[in-house]
């Protein structure tokens, strides 16, 4: 019985070391995979916050990103992500009186850095992460970790993140509203942090052989300054500026003064996602979530993608998202603030809206790769080179009860370098 | 709100008690492992998450921005 059990202990120790070495190898990266993103954005609408609520708010962005992923070998892996952001935008313009100055380009460029390590024992997966993003009057630091925990059956994870953001503000105030003396226009008028610090928790669990679904909740505290330095924000003061055009506006007496907000804020978002594999042509993603914060704003959103497989490597992917949202207690309209008012903003990101985003992608990803081919990094072996796995195309427009629209058209294009290393 | 916190903690609830009773094996999960069916974003995604939280007061619960990190809400 004795020498039985022991065997058993035996048996039962390789089956999961056995099981362990699958799990590695099922989660582990075995090649490097480069993704080369970029979108085209473009909104107007007429409730500009840099004059006031009311104005263009005209806006073009182009993003080109690259994500890379390198495994270092079967447990650890490093990715990177590098971005910029292009924008011309009409309604920056009129920070100065200027038009067509260098107030309407910006460009953000970003970088993060992501270090991932997998436990195969306790089923633990562990990372780290650092960025940076520079633009015009901004420059962000960000840190973060992540620990992922999956049940041995495979079924469950649960997975607790944090990340904090350490922004740097140079204060660029509206033309008029600058203290005399303080300089030229490429000058800062002063300068002010804004620091953010989020806690998330995701849930996540298989239900039956084709329905999953998963919870996830932030805790976001941000300090600091709130507002945007370059926001008007006009009064009740009793001057009728109807008829007027935005320069006019911006050219007469009417009370302004910069957009002034809280310095703390806490913000609570809650989601649920759910996916059900319907049959061989069609699969259902869901997603709701709901939002609430101390400036008194509170959110439900609600989205459905139908992705269609209408062959094994074509997928053409409808989707509807739906929005609507409270004002913030501090927001009022352009001229409606009352004199006394201690904080105050006419930004309509934070005014009572339903905002609707329809849109259609399409993903090619065939079995055997789009195409292969050499490149400087895999000329030099025969063993080596690089894969054109998939490529996905998306288009989505959106508008917002109060006018602004826009639309997005966005591109995948995914890599992988095969360098014939078992990991 | 307190009711709506009451919703989803049910939902917790019921989620954690499904987690017993469920025992996928690895081998009928086919269906669970195709792409459409991943449960966190797609890459592609991303660039409409960035702008749904500057254009919207409500930010995060989607693996996005959740504020900070740019000159944005």
């Amino acid at each position: 019985m004795f020498v039985s059990a022991s065997a058993q202990d035996e048996k039962s120790s390789e089956i999961r070391m056995e099981n362990d070495r699958q799990w590695l190898k099922k989660t582990a990266l075995t090649e490097v995979e480069i993704n080369i993103l970029g979108s085209y954005y473009t909104q107007d609408g007429n409730h500009s916050a840099v004059t006031g609520g009311l104005g263009t708010e005209e806006l073009t962005d182009v993003t080109p990103a690259i994500i890379v992923n390198i495994p270092i070998d079967s447990t650890r892996q490093l990715s990177f992500n590098v971005g910029a952001d292009f924008i011309t935008s009409a309604s920056t313009d009129n920070i100065d009186f200027n038009v067509s100055s260098e107030s309407r380009n910006d460009t953000r460029k970003h970088i993060n850095v992501a270090y991932t390590k997998r436990l195969a024992r306790p089923r633990l997966t562990y990372s780290f992460n650092g960025g940076l993003s520079k633009e015009y009057d901004v420059f962000a630091k960000s840190i973060g970790a992540s620990l992922t925990k999956e049940t041995r059956n495979g079924n469950t994870e649960i997975s607790l993140s944090g990340q904090a953001f350490f922004d740097a503000w140079d204060l660029y105030y509206p033309v008029e509203l600058r203290p005399p003396g303080s300089g030229d226009d490429d000058d800062a008028q002063g300068s002010d942090n804004r620091n953010s610090y989020n806690m998330g928790l995701v849930y996540s669990q298989v239900l039956t052989k084709r329905l999953q679904v998963s919870l996830s909740a932030e805790f976001v505290q941000q300090d600091g300054l709130l507002s945007t330095p370059f926001h008007r924000v006009f009064f009740n003061d009793g001057v009728d500026v109807d008829g007027l055009s935005t320069i006019e506006i911006l050219e007469s007496n009417k009370l302004r003064k910069i957009e002034n907000l809280p310095r703390s804020r806490t913000r609570i978002p809650i989601g649920f996602r759910m996916n059900y594999f319907i049959n061989d042509l069609f699969v259902f993603r869901g997603y709701y979530r709901y939002y609430s914060d101390n400036f008194d704003i509170s959110a439900h959103t609600v989205s459905i993608d139908l992705p269609v497989k209408i062959s094994p490597f074509i997928s053409i992917t409808p989707f509807y998202r739906y929005h609507v949202q409270t004002a913030s207690m501090y927001f009022k309209p352009f001229g409606e603030h009352e004199l006394d008012a201690e904080f105050y903003t006419s930004d309509y990101d934070q005014s009572a809206f339903v905002s609707n985003k329809y849109g259609l992608g399409v993903r090619y990803s065939p079995l055997y790769a789009i195409g292969r081919f050499k490149t400087p990094f895999t000329k030099r072996s025969k063993n080596k080179f690089t894969r054109f796995k998939s490529a996905e195309l998306r288009y989505a427009y959106f508008d917002r009860s109060d006018g602004l629209k826009s639309s997005i058209i966005s591109f995948d294009l995914a890599f992988d370098l095969i360098t014939g290393k078992e990991r | 709100m307190t009711y709506r916190l009451k919703k989803i903690l049910l939902l917790s609830v019921s989620l954690t008690l499904f987690s017993s009773c469920v025992s996928i094996k690895e081998y009928q999960k086919v269906y669970l492992n195709d792409e459409d069916m991943s449960l966190s974003q797609r890459k592609i995604e991303s660039f409409e998450i960035n702008f749904e939280s500057y254009r919207e007061a409500a930010v995060g619960a989607n693996g996005g921005k959740v504020g900070g990190g740019c000159g944005c809400n």
